[in-house]
């Protein structure tokens, strides 16, 4: 416990409940009209305290826009890694607990889809489904089970080797009992981290995929989008591109400490120095 | 060798079922290569003689057996958007994507191991908090976002570098390589930051080793001991994760390619995907793929080269 007091975990803690604060809150305190509402004498303003992170090239406020951003991206990058769970969970547990042919297969299937950068699978599934938010979720999603499921499988093959595994085994458990009951809850610390650092490679992604318009689609607020509307306008208004750019890296620099941190708080392998 | 042999057998399988998931996966897009050659407006007849010459009525194993051949001849088909023999296409795109990978390479390893060595000798003293923060950052900031502020601060403040745009090394040859600069640090960055923090965590499982201490005791100076004997032991695990990085290397340079409308293999798989352009989607990917693959491989052969206590036979 006492890495998540140290600077970082706390550092990385506030900033990951501030974004999800924001993410949580501003849908129903900011109505999507105000970040939508665009403003002709008003373009490309720069920041000030009438326009507190100034506006783009439509007139469009950025700061409300950056606040609902952080909803897209956050439920966003979520959903696909639950998806990835979903997908990917399962899958390592079963070729890890019954190795065999089944592992064979398994693993040879997700070796293949390994060999496929993440981004770019992403992006052709999102190609293939056509771009919207639910295609992007489920491009991600899709994307990053096979890691999920190498991971879990190393895991399992881990736990499965543990001579407490024989104990229960020869007291006549079923292999249903084993895999919820003891195989689960022991492989769930690297889970844990594993996920807290896929939300971050998440958000990452789907900005990319917006930034590349294969992603979430206008007028949606989206971090990705905003940076890809600002290339035009680099040169005048590099605030455009400047705050939706620095909304993702604070987003993720509180996703990595936090991963760092429960990394070091769930292996109990690393002794935390103070 | 019999490793190399048995991982061989192993790359030809991996080989054929990526070629599988690339037809499979591509075969799911809509749309019909043949409207997308005559357009919307042409006759039935003129499609249905066109879709039979394409083999588009052939049954599915039938159309993959071809691609296949038609892989081993060198002939990836007509890309629809360039109207261009796609082999041909790709043949400079690799070379251009070559040339900012292996820059960013040489860039990230430059920064990435003084910094993880300083931030391990110097643990949790400034030295360290400055270089884990810079890594820590270099892991959170979006490639295209770090592209955009290099953009602003090397080409349009400073006025060094171009931000756009790939010119031939064959033509200009420093010209090349400024074009492929900033892709190439916005590139190493992410990858930069990977490797500085594996380096640092490498390096600190082996200094609290007892062999460093004899090291120590037996007089050797620190400089010796950190770069001789510690780095030694720590570089294989580093030239690992910068193996597997690879793969979000070439994942990224769709991203960085397109910012800096720097015409490599990563430009081309995006106009090909947003052209819908099926065989060159195709062929990208199956080569993007095939590349990484075989990087893999040439990693692993490297980390038996520097580590002579992993031996794979």
């Amino acid at each position: 416990m006492n890495a998540l007091l140290s600077t970082k975990g706390l550092i990385g803690l506030s900033l990951v409940i501030l974004v999800g604060l924001t993410a949580l809150l501003s849908p129903f305190f900011i109505p999507e009209a105000l970040s939508t509402k665009i403003d002709v004498t008003a373009r490309l303003m720069p920041p000030s305290p009438e326009h507190l992170f100034g506006t783009d090239q439509l007139g469009r406020e950025l700061f409300y826009r950056v606040l609902l951003g952080s909803s897209t991206s956050l439920m966003i990058a979520f959903t696909a890694v639950a998806i990835s769970i979903l997908l990917g969970l399962p899958l390592g547990i079963l070729s890890g607990y019954f190795s065999g042919w089944i592992d064979h297969v398994l693993m040879r299937v997700v070796d293949t889809l390994l060999s496929f950068p993440a981004i770019l699978l992403a992006l052709v599934i999102s190609a293939v489904l056509g771009p919207s938010v639910r295609n992007t979720i489920l491009a991600i999603g899709i994307a990053f089970a096979p890691y999920l499921a190498r991971i879990v499988r190393g895991e399992v093959l881990k736990v499965c080797s543990l001579p407490y595994m024989e104990a229960i085994r020869s007291q006549g458990a079923s292999n249903l009992r084993i895999i919820l009951h003891h195989v689960l809850p022991n492989i769930m610390p690297p889970v844990i981290v594993q996920t807290t650092i896929s939300i971050a490679f998440a958000i990452l992604a789907e900005a990319a995929l917006s930034f590349l318009g294969l992603g979430t689609q206008p007028p949606t607020p989206s971090w990705g989008l905003m940076i890809q509307a600002s290339r035009d306008y680099l040169d005048v208004a590099p605030w455009t591109a400047l705050v939706p750019g620095i909304a993702v890296a604070v987003t993720v620099l509180g996703l990595n400490m936090l991963g760092d941190v429960l990394r070091d708080v769930l292996d109990p392998t690393i002794i935390f120095e103070k | 060798m019999r490793y190399f042999l048995n991982r061989l057998a192993l790359l030809l399988l991996t080989l054929l079922l990526i070629s599988i998931v690339t037809f499979v996966i591509t075969n799911i897009l809509p749309g019909d290569v043949a409207i997308m050659i005559l357009g919307t407006r042409s006759s039935p007849e003129k499609l249905a003689a066109l879709q039979n010459s394409l083999g588009l009525n052939d049954p599915l194993f039938v159309q993959y057996g071809n691609w296949v051949w038609g892989i081993l001849r060198g002939d990836f088909g007509i890309s629809l958007r360039f109207k261009e023999p796609i082999a041909d296409l790709m043949g400079q795109k690799i070379l251009a994507s070559g040339m900012v990978v292996l820059l960013s390479l040489m860039i990230a390893i430059i920064l990435a191991i003084p910094l993880g060595i300083i931030s391990a000798v110097r643990q949790n003293r400034w030295q360290d908090t400055v270089s884990s923060g810079v890594a820590l950052v270099g892991i959170s900031l979006p490639d295209f976002f770090w592209g955009i502020v290099l953009i602003l601060l090397v080409s349009r403040t400073l006025g060094w570098l171009p931000s756009s745009g790939y010119v031939s090394p064959a033509d200009d040859f420093w010209l090349a390589i400024k074009h492929s600069l900033l892709p190439a640090m916005a590139l190493g960055f992410s990858l930069m930051a990977q490797l500085a923090r594996m380096t640092r965590s490498a390096m600190l499982e082996v200094i609290s080793q007892d062999f460093i201490r004899v090291c120590r005791a037996k007089g050797l100076g620190e400089g010796n001991v950190i770069l001789r004997h510690a780095l030694r032991n720590a570089i294989a695990p580093v030239v690992t994760v910068a193996g597997l990085q690879l793969g979000y290397l070439f994942g990224s340079i769709i991203v960085v390619e397109t910012l800096f409308n720097y015409t490599g293999m990563g430009w081309l798989t995006y106009q090909a995907l947003l052209n819908r352009d099926i065989p060159l989607i195709q062929a990208t990917i199956f080569v993007i793929a095939t590349v990484f693959m075989f990087s893999n491989l040439a990693v692993d052969m490297i980390y038996t080269a520097l580590d002579p206590r992993i031996s794979y036979d």
